[in-house]
């Protein structure tokens, strides 16, 4: 699963996901990409089901490009643990998402075969997202209004 | 190149809450400048814009601007547009002359069967999508035609190979890989061994395509 080699600090305080995405929103890599449309904590886990997915629906042929990375760490208390006594340990990583990043591309297959592995990559995802095809390709007007 | 004539309206209010509103009302905001003009802050029918860069041109196509009579030659520069809609927001107008040399991103698009790569099960791989070029505004191609039926399994397809027509150039580097042909994925057998807990990957832009080892 993808983590951070090393960190500057173990433990994280929240933060709050206001907004769309500043950049990433457009599909640089591949042909066809899966954009959230919510925001949302997107962890390792999710993000290597999601690939998984992909990967096993396409096959033979294709590459795909991750454009997230999990590099916000998690904490968690233990079970049956009283309150207090400092911050949880830190359980796993997460990607902050919000609306419009583009999270996964993929290119090397036609598109009924595209969407079909990204339709189920989708499906293992804590948000709604949605297929996108590089606008100007595959039939897609370069300028939408 | 095509040249379009679209109508523009100036005078619009500056400031996003008018901006918002002139959008609602299916028009998009926008700027015309270049060669030592003031800015001019200017508003187009959302679809006419969509109808004049429809062509084969796409956002090169040359737009002759009319603006309270006056009438400017130019081209769409920098199309803003919505994270999660993609919906232009915003459009840039760079005022040009027919007789200068500006720079245009012109899409490379792939002709021909890559019977190599094909019977080899191989990927093809772009990596470039569009190339920097510099012409005058009648010269910009439409598009850069690339044949990729000599491709290869491990050989590219680079800048140098690209042919320009008459009064084009190209900045960039001729080393630059447009295409590259890409050996299949390693199959695993059927049975679907090693799940995917050992295949860390690299972080942003990362590819799983090739080294992974699932079935």
């Amino acid at each position: 699963m993808l983590m951070p080699r090393k960190v500057k600090h173990r433990k994280q305080q929240r933060g709050r996901m206001t907004g769309a995405a500043k950049g990433g929103t457009s599909v640089n890599f591949g042909d066809f990409g899966i954009q959230a449309l919510e925001p949302g904590w997107l962890t390792a886990r999710q993000i290597e089901a999601a690939r998984i997915a992909m990967t096993r629906h396409v096959r033979r042929g294709g590459k795909v490009w991750i454009r997230v990375f999990p590099d916000r760490p998690v904490t968690q208390k233990p079970a049956e643990t009283r309150m207090g006594s400092g911050k949880g340990n830190p359980e796993h990583w997460v990607a902050v998402v919000k609306p419009g990043r583009v999270l996964f591309e993929l290119a090397g297959v036609d598109q009924e075969l595209a969407r079909a592995a990204m339709e189920r990559a989708i499906q293992k995802l804590p948000f709604k997202a949605k297929f996108v095809v590089r606008p100007g390709t595959h039939g897609t007007p370069e300028v939408n209004v | 190149m095509p040249e379009i004539t679209l109508v523009a309206e100036s005078g619009r209010e500056p400031g996003s809450s008018s901006s918002r509103r002139l959008r609602a009302s299916g028009r998009i905001p926008g700027v015309v400048y270049g060669h030592g003009t003031d800015p001019i802050p200017v508003s187009v029918v959302a679809r006419e814009f969509r109808q004049a860069v429809s062509g084969d041109a796409g956002l090169n196509t040359l737009l002759d601007l009319e603006i309270d009579g006056a009438r400017h030659l130019t081209l769409a520069r920098d199309v803003q547009r919505h994270p999660v809609r993609g919906v232009v927001t915003h459009i840039d107008f760079l005022i040009v002359r027919r007789d200068e040399v500006i720079a245009a991103d012109v899409p490379v698009n792939l002709v021909g069967d890559p019977i190599e790569v094909n019977h080899g099960d191989g990927i093809v791989d772009q990596q470039l999508f569009t190339l920097a070029v510099k012409a005058k505004p009648a010269d910009i191609p439409t598009v850069i035609d690339l044949d990729i039926s000599g491709l290869e399994i491990g050989s590219s397809i680079k800048v140098a190979d690209i042919s320009l027509p008459r009064g084009v150039e190209s900045d960039t580097d001729a080393e630059t890989v447009v295409v590259l042909g890409l050996p299949p994925r390693v199959q695993a057998a059927a049975g679907e061994g090693g799940e995917g807990e050992g295949e860390a990957e690299g972080g942003q832009a990362a590819t799983s395509g090739e080294g992974s080892s699932e079935g």
